[in-house]
């Protein structure tokens, strides 16, 4: 596959230009971990359709442009302009991202508990990289994949979420990642949150666009969890219409850690999400919740890899999808039960409501089990509007786009009702409604 | 071009006729494989040029191919170089008497209730010509040509009914269609042909236990079955006994073909020898079949119990090409020891209103490791597709491992699909309520070992089902506690 070679080369140079720009090059530490991840993209290269997780996923729509780097927005946002994107009304603090770089004037961090440490992984780099040396690049293992390797080879900026033992916030932490041009934007970036034995957080990421620049984010976020902590993750992919993105979440959970997430994913061209989790010490429990809208043109791509790899943990995972037009949806959920990794409690459901005649879905559950004394499964469903449905609301005189759409949106309801932060659900709904709007809701194939 | 292709074809026939000579008086090839070990198979055969022909072209392509590495097994790598791929029937040497035959197989066949005489056959003891299946299988066989069945071996059919097997060979697996189908059609030495005419219901299930000269089908078996419109069969494949056999590799090619209002139900019941415990030995079963439900209406099932060799490697598939057309697939997998089944489906919906079933039952004891992996299609003409799938999987053992790879993919909105996958050990509190009821612990495992895979059992012809339940608990026999 040369037309794969040619990028990799690309990328390769964009990382031996930017390198000495980066933060915290004197530590040694992080230094060598960029080389490795660096090392590793170039021998590993992109991925094709070839690889199994990528059967059917095909970056093209990724690799055909060239995307600058962390470029310099055209505009600088006011705070004004900033506020319709805030989710969560009660954010006990709100940091905002602009083309992969922190903003401090846009953000907010004022009256945060002693125990929390929030800010800028780019200014803390700087500042106190060793502080960091005991967790970043831990739960994201670069030889993952050729986006956590490009990632961690071009750490740069992000956000930084350090919670003290027992500390519990009050609100949720709000993450707002945007992206502006002029030109084809590029943005890697990197997340660290890391929650101390005990501690309690809800944390929302939104990826959002200023306007409708073709946009390439690649983040990613690493989670570590302590024993007994407690962590809400909320995120929400909503980017313009030409948006390239694709996020891996990394989560690392201790004994007894509980990490609920809800991935919502309804903008850009062409989107991936991955979620790998691993529960690392027993009674450790995990739920993520996601829904994906996918209408003409979009692809919308969910991965997930929940390993099971000692005893007595339990994970829940439910995925939704809607798919309009021409939209086309991926689903790979992956369970993997670890030899000795007994009393193992893991159910995945992922559920596909297919509203239009053009529409595809690919979806592959997967179940890996290497101990006996579990509890596992998994279901898959592939349909549209069941009639009967349609025939009560409209029985009951409401209009038959109505009725489709009070359908979709209970459909969707049963993933968001598991994100506790207001805000967040309720711009997922509205997003929802207006898909639905302008997406022609097509009826039964029988009309 | 076409004259110098004349040129070398008969360049290449004139080296294989030297060949042929020194192989004839052997019966046996050497190990190894090139296109003079195709062409001396295909002379042994007494096959008709065009036979050759595709032979070769099999040979050609699979030479250009490396094996898959795709499947969740794991095994030595395989040295093609190695194998004999030929051995007529009588160059086998047997054991004289059951005497000489492993007392540990003669113990399995007395808990599977064998008759004596049948024992010999399948222990591969020479049986006097007035064995009863001999007569049995004549009988058959007149009775099938009254209905018009063509029931032979596909050797035969290749010399008595070319017509047929040229339409039809290769036709649902093509000799490109993967390495062992290329491999298979290659080599392949026999295996079964059956033709059912128009409107015919096959008058008896038909079984290659009772085709005459059956008994050492070889390695490379190819099975190719036809049902005309509406007409009815149902064929059964191996049986319940442990076989003996001395080849390791199995790579056998099964084509079904069902034209409008056909039906045609294949149940395999699959005992080769699994290995000893270490894991040594055991034969490698990697199968390609496919049925091909090409008229409206037609009915494709297959079903599948599967509790032998080493490595199990197959994936009975329908194409539900005809409107209406509906898939079956039922199926029980056992893997205890050091066992490794990668085994499953692809149900490809193309015609308007198709349906298709699977029911996957697995079960791992020991070591053994079990894996589903399947593909639903739903292309976009499949207009009101139906799907559902259940894969359920038992652990037995903490060092038993059990797989559920399925792949779904679907281009319709009218289609409904549903997939589901449970994956646990036997409940305590379901032992417990067997053996507070007086039921030995392994009486307890068996009884519900065969309610978990009763939904296949019931798919299978009785006495057939009767016979899996029996082998299901010799099975799993020593694997709990």
């Amino acid at each position: 596959m040369n037309a794969m070679l040619e990028p990799v080369e690309r990328y390769r140079r964009l990382i031996d230009a930017v390198a000495p720009s980066l933060p915290g090059d004197d530590a040694g530490w992080l230094t060598s971990q960029r080389a490795r991840a660096t090392e590793h993209f170039v021998r590993q290269g992109f991925p094709t359709r070839k690889d199994e997780a990528w059967r059917y996923t095909s970056l093209e729509r990724v690799l055909e442009q060239v995307w600058a780097p962390n470029a310099e927005p055209g505009l600088q946002p006011a705070t004004a302009d900033i506020a319709a994107f805030h989710l969560a009304k009660d954010a006990v603090a709100r940091l905002v991202f602009i083309n992969g770089r922190c903003l401090p004037g846009l953000s907010s961090l004022s009256g945060l508990p002693a125990g929390v440490q929030l800010g800028s992984l780019h200014s803390a780099l700087e500042q106190q990289p060793e502080r960091l040396a005991p967790w970043l690049g831990q739960a994201a293992q670069a030889g993952v994949s050729s986006f956590t390797a490009l990632n961690t080879a071009l750490i740069d900026d992000g956000a930084w979420v350090h919670i003290a033992v027992g500390t519990k916030l009050a609100g949720p932490v709000e993450l707002l990642y945007l992206t502006t041009g002029p030109g084809t934007v590029a943005a890697h970036p990197r997340n660290l949150v890391v929650l101390e034995d005990g501690a309690e957080a809800t944390v929302v990421e939104h990826y959002a666009s200023l306007d409708d620049t073709a946009c390439f984010t690649n983040s990613l976020t690493e989670v570590l969890l302590g024993a007994g902590a407690q962590l809400e993750h909320a995120r929400l992919q909503d980017e313009s219409a030409a948006a390239r993105h694709i996020s891996n979440v990394f989560v690392q959970q201790g004994h007894s850690s509980h990490y609920r997430a809800v991935g919502v994913s309804v903008g850009g061209l062409w989107s991936r999400s991955e979620y790998h989790n691993r529960m690392q010490q027993t009674q450790a429990s995990c739920e993520i919740d996601g829904l994906y809208i996918a209408g003409d043109a979009q692809l919308t791509d969910v991965h997930l890899d929940i390993g099971h790899a000692v005893p007595a943990c339990t994970s829940r995972e439910r995925f939704k999808g809607i798919l309009l037009g021409r939209g086309r949806a991926v689903f790979d959920g992956r369970i993997r039960v670890e030899v000795d990794a007994q009393k193992t409690d893991a159910q995945l459901a992922n559920d596909n409501l297919m509203l239009s005649r053009d529409a595809e879905v690919d979806t592959k559950p997967q179940l890996e089990i290497f101990a006996d004394d579990v509890k596992c499964s998994h279901g898959t469903t592939v349909g549209q509007l069941e009639p009967e449905q349609l025939f009560y609301l409209r029985s009951r005189g409401i209009g038959a786009d109505d009725a489709r759409r009070m359908l979709c949106l209970g459909f969707a309801t049963e993933v968001l009702q598991a994100c506790s932060v207001d805000g967040f659900r309720a711009r997922v709904e509205t997003r929802l409604q207006q898909r639905l709007a302008a997406g022609a809701v097509m009826g039964n194939s029988g009309e | 071009m076409s004259a110098e292709k004349q040129g070398v074809k008969e360049l290449i026939r004139r080296e294989y006729q030297q060949g042929f000579v020194t192989d004839i008086q052997t019966d046996t090839l050497p190990p190894g494989l090139d296109e003079g070990v195709v062409r001396a198979i295909s002379a042994k055969k007494q096959e008709p040029d065009w036979m050759l022909d595709w032979r070769l072209a099999a040979f050609r392509h699979w030479s250009e191919q490396t094996e898959p590495e795709w499947a969740s097994v794991h095994h030595a790598p395989i040295d093609y170089q190695s194998i004999s791929y030929y051995a007529a029937p009588s160059a086998r040497p047997g054991p004289a008497s059951l005497d000489e035959v492993d007392p540990k197989l003669l113990e399995t066949y007395a808990k599977l209730g064998i008759p004596l005489e049948e024992q010999k056959a399948l222990a591969g003891v020479a049986v006097d010509a007035v064995f009863d299946s001999v007569s049995v299988a004549t009988t058959f066989k007149k009775k099938l040509a009254e209905a018009g069945v063509i029931f032979c071996a596909i050797s035969e059919a290749v010399r008595e009914h070319p017509e047929l097997v040229k339409q039809y060979l290769g036709s649902v697996v093509s000799y490109r269609d993967n390495f062992f189908a290329s491999l298979n059609a290659a080599v392949f030495s026999d295996g079964t042909f059956v033709y059912v005419p128009k409107g015919v219901r096959c008058p008896m299930e038909l079984s290659t236990y009772f085709r005459i000269n059956s008994a050492n089908t070889g390695q490379f078996e190819r099975t190719l079955i036809i049902a005309e419109e509406g007409s009815h069969v149902s064929y059964l494949e191996g049986c319940t006994a442990p076989m003996r056999d001395e080849n390791q590799l199995h790579a056998a090619v099964v084509e079904l073909v069902a034209l409008d209002d056909a039906r045609i139900k294949y149940s395999t019941v699959q005992n080769w020898y699994p290995g000893d415990e270490q894991g040594r030995g055991g034969i490698y079963n990697f199968v390609t079949k496919r049925g091909d439900c090409r008229g409206a209406r037609s009915h494709i099932s297959w079903t599948q119990v599967e509790t032998g060799s080493a490595i199990t490697w197959k994936y009975p598939s329908c194409i539900l090409r005809g409107d209406g057309a509906v898939g079956e697939f039922y199926s029980v997998a056992v893997t205890k020891g050091r066992q490794q089944a990668d085994t499953g489906t692809k149900m490809i919906h193309i015609g308007r209103n198709t349906r298709s079933t699977i029911v996957s039952k697995g079960i791992s004891a020991g070591h053994g490791s079990n894996a589903y992996r399947g593909l639903v299609r739903i292309t976009p003409k499949a207009e009101n597709a139906r799907n559902h799938t259940q894969c359920d999987s038992l652990l037995i053992g903490d060092r038993s491992a059990a797989h559920t790879f399925p792949y779904i993919e679907v281009r319709n909105p009218s289609a409904k699909m549903e997939h589901e996958a449970t994956t646990s050990k036997i409940g305590d509190d379901q032992l417990f309520y067997c053996r507070s009821r007086g039921l030995s612990e392994e009486d307890a495992v068996s009884m519900i070992v065969n309610g978990f895979c009763k939904e296949v059992f019931k798919e299978l012809p009785m006495e057939f089902a009767a016979e899996a339940q029996k082998l299901l608990s010799v099975s799993l026999e020593g694997a709990v506690g």
